[in-house]
């Protein structure tokens, strides 16, 4: 059964340099599955940082995908790069609580693909169903009030993470 | 003299985080880890405030950066790059542009005007409004406290049909009966909306609104429900169904009520004056070609106000449109010539984005205008008209508490409002009566064009 058809929840970060039409292209899916389906326009995948991707699975993804230019080809010279070793990072965090860390996966796109959004979009909800819904998924009153939530703190308990430091992640999971 | 209108304003925050015109565009790594570091050098402390919005995945570090750019500059090793957020580029549309709705957004959240500075930059003219200056030769000494403080500038108007004069009886009496009139205390009446999502919370914000500035909503008949009887003195009510069968006690409870124009258009209103002789009856009439003599006969027919609307581009939704202020100029001067002008009254909609295009639609000959599309942005519309197209509202209008988008409405109408002020007051005016169809008091650019290139470039 493809993703779709599962009645997955998918979220898609992507740079915004993929697609310079993408708020219109998406608009079809997102009529289609409605919040099923999310999309989250980046300026540069340079700009996501791994509480993206944990918080798009905390508040009901199960399936997040970040979308990066093809190697060499990121217009702020390494995003695409720095995104890469971000999901990396994301990836090693959800292992540890137990959740498959395919369930964030990055897109590498290639040179001289002119794929918009949508057809990308596509491709990814026509992949086999490879798992259930996310076990993570807030349960109970908490998770039903996920609409209703709208700032959370970025660095619970953790103040000198975005505070003064930035990640390090050299493949260690350690924040310093 | 009545006393000084003015219009309460506190700031209401957001409900979702505004798309910023600036922004982190991408996060370097090779932290020095610096014992002083940047980012808690922050005079804004936006760092340590710093939250993200999991609906949108936005981060609170670019609304609430003011850019001055420290940490870009300051950090050693450059890890912080800042640019112009593409989101913010890609907003509304050609006419609906980023500038103006996050001007408008500004301006509903704070109820303060919005202040630019570092000189203009822009092009000298452009189309539409653009291709229009207005007089600004009365400033020639502080006028804050002038307009502001002292000084008394009326923005009220009359909506209805006016006497050109008295007939008396034999005995001194008055035998012409005064037709009825409606004042508001600005020139803005709420319209109905071009798309939205689900429509009953946001007419309530609407009406709630108006309520408290002393205007109108215009809401169509059918979205009438039970729980706006409370508003009825500030409803317009709409009639696109049958006027037959609107209940007569409704009729007798309304002050204004609009009918669209149609053939029978004053049958209708003789129907509805007669069930309610108070009502003001406005017709709702496309602008075009020949809205000029439509516009001329049914004033000699007795019509008491028009409204007349073009697209929400201010266009008119023909073949060869005109922009609405060169055609509610010629209505103006039309009705002005054949020396019916002051019996009627003149509503414009349609492409109104800015407090100023309010003040230049008055000169081009409109008495009031309403609005549409500024009324969504108050309420954090992003001009994407997903909800046309049946695509959930990503800022959930459909959920505003009336009490919150009423407010945020009141703080964009107390903007305007003190923005027509600042206008009229370096005209030099002090009624906003007076200002309709000044075309004195403005400059066209096709006008001064002609002017001074005509003559130039003639061959022979």
């Amino acid at each position: 059964m493809d993703q779709k058809s599962a009645g997955l929840n998918i979220t898609i970060f992507f740079c915004q340099q993929l697609d310079a039409n993408q708020d219109a292209n998406r608009r079809v899916l997102e009529r289609e599955l409605g919040s099923r389906i999310k999309f989250f326009p980046l300026p540069c995948s340079g700009r996501i940082e791994p509480l993206h991707l944990l918080r798009a699975l905390e508040t009901g993804a199960d399936r997040v995908y970040l979308i990066i230019c093809p190697e060499g080809a990121c217009r702020y010279r390494e995003g695409n790069l720095r995104a890469r070793k971000r999901l990396a990072f994301a990836q090693g965090l959800i292992e540890e609580i137990g959740l498959e860390p395919q369930r964030l996966e990055l897109i590498q796109t290639t040179q001289g693909d002119q794929l918009t959004i949508d057809q990308r979009a596509h491709d990814l909800l026509a992949r086999k169903a490879a798992f259930g819904p996310n076990p993570a998924k807030l349960q109970g009153s908490r998770g039903q009030a996920n609409n209703a939530r709208t700032l959370e703190p970025m660095n619970p308990g953790t103040p000198d993470v975005y505070q003064g430091v930035h990640y390090d992640y050299s493949g260690k999971k350690t924040f310093i | 003299m009545p006393p000084k209108y003015n219009i309460h304003t506190s700031p209401v925050p957001n409900r979702f985080q505004s798309i910023t015109k600036s922004g982190v565009i991408a996060w370097e790594e090779g932290c020095l880890k610096c014992a002083r570091c940047v980012k808690k050098e922050c005079v804004y402390k936006v760092y340590e405030k710093r939250s993200l919005d999991t609906r949108q995945m936005l981060d609170t570090l670019d609304s609430e950066c003011q850019d001055c750019f420290r940490c870009v500059q300051n950090c050693p090793n450059r890890l912080i790059q800042k640019g112009l957020n593409p989101t913010y580029k890609v907003l509304g549309d050609h006419y609906w542009t980023p500038e103006i709705i996050s001007s408008l957004w500004f301006q509903a959240e704070t109820g303060r005007i919005p202040v630019s500075g570092g000189g203009y930059g822009g092009p000298f003219s452009g189309p539409g409004f653009d291709a229009m200056w207005t007089d600004m030769s009365e400033i020639v000494r502080p006028t804050r406290d002038g307009i502001h403080g002292r000084e008394y500038i009326s923005t009220n108007v009359d909506l209805g049909r006016k006497l050109m004069f008295l007939e008396l009886g034999p005995d001194g009496s008055i035998v012409s009966p005064a037709p009825p009139l409606v004042e508001i205390p600005l020139p803005v009446i709420f319209d109905i909306l071009p798309w939205s999502p689900p429509r009953e919370k946001i007419n309530l914000s609407l009406l709630e609104c108006a309520q408290s500035l002393g205007t109108f909503t215009v809401v169509r008949q059918s979205d009438l429900t039970p729980d706006l009887e409370k508003y009825l003195p500030h409803i317009i009510v709409h009639v696109d169904g049958k006027p037959e069968n609107l209940p007569p006690e409704l009729i007798k409870r309304l002050r204004m009520i609009e009918i669209p124009d149609s053939e029978n258009v004053m049958a209708v209103q003789a129907m509805l004056k007669e069930e309610n002789p108070q009502l003001v009856v406005i017709i709702r009439m496309p602008l075009n070609s020949n809205a000029s003599e439509r516009a001329l006969q049914l004033t000699g027919q007795g019509a008491e106000v028009l409204h007349l609307y073009a697209d929400e581009y201010g266009l008119e939704e023909v073949d060869q449109p005109l922009f609405i202020k060169e055609r509610v100029k010629e209505i103006h001067l039309r009705l002005v010539e054949e020396g019916v002008r002051d019996q009627i009254t003149l509503i414009a909609s349609g492409g109104i984005a800015m407090a100023e295009h309010m003040a230049k639609l008055i000169i081009c000959g409109a008495d009031a205008l309403t609005i549409d599309i500024p009324l969504l942005v108050a309420m954090e519309c992003r001009v994407c008209r997903r909800c046309k197209e049946g695509i959930a509202c990503p800022v959930e209008i459909d959920q505003v508490d009336p009490a919150w988008g009423s407010a945020r409405i009141r703080n964009l109408m107390a903007g305007w409002h003190n923005q027509l002020l600042e206008i009229m007051g370096a005209m030099g005016m002090r009624e906003v009566r007076r200002l309709r169809g000044e075309m004195g008091r403005a400059m066209f650019f096709e006008d001064l064009e002609k002017e001074i290139f005509a003559t130039m470039g003639k061959r022979g």
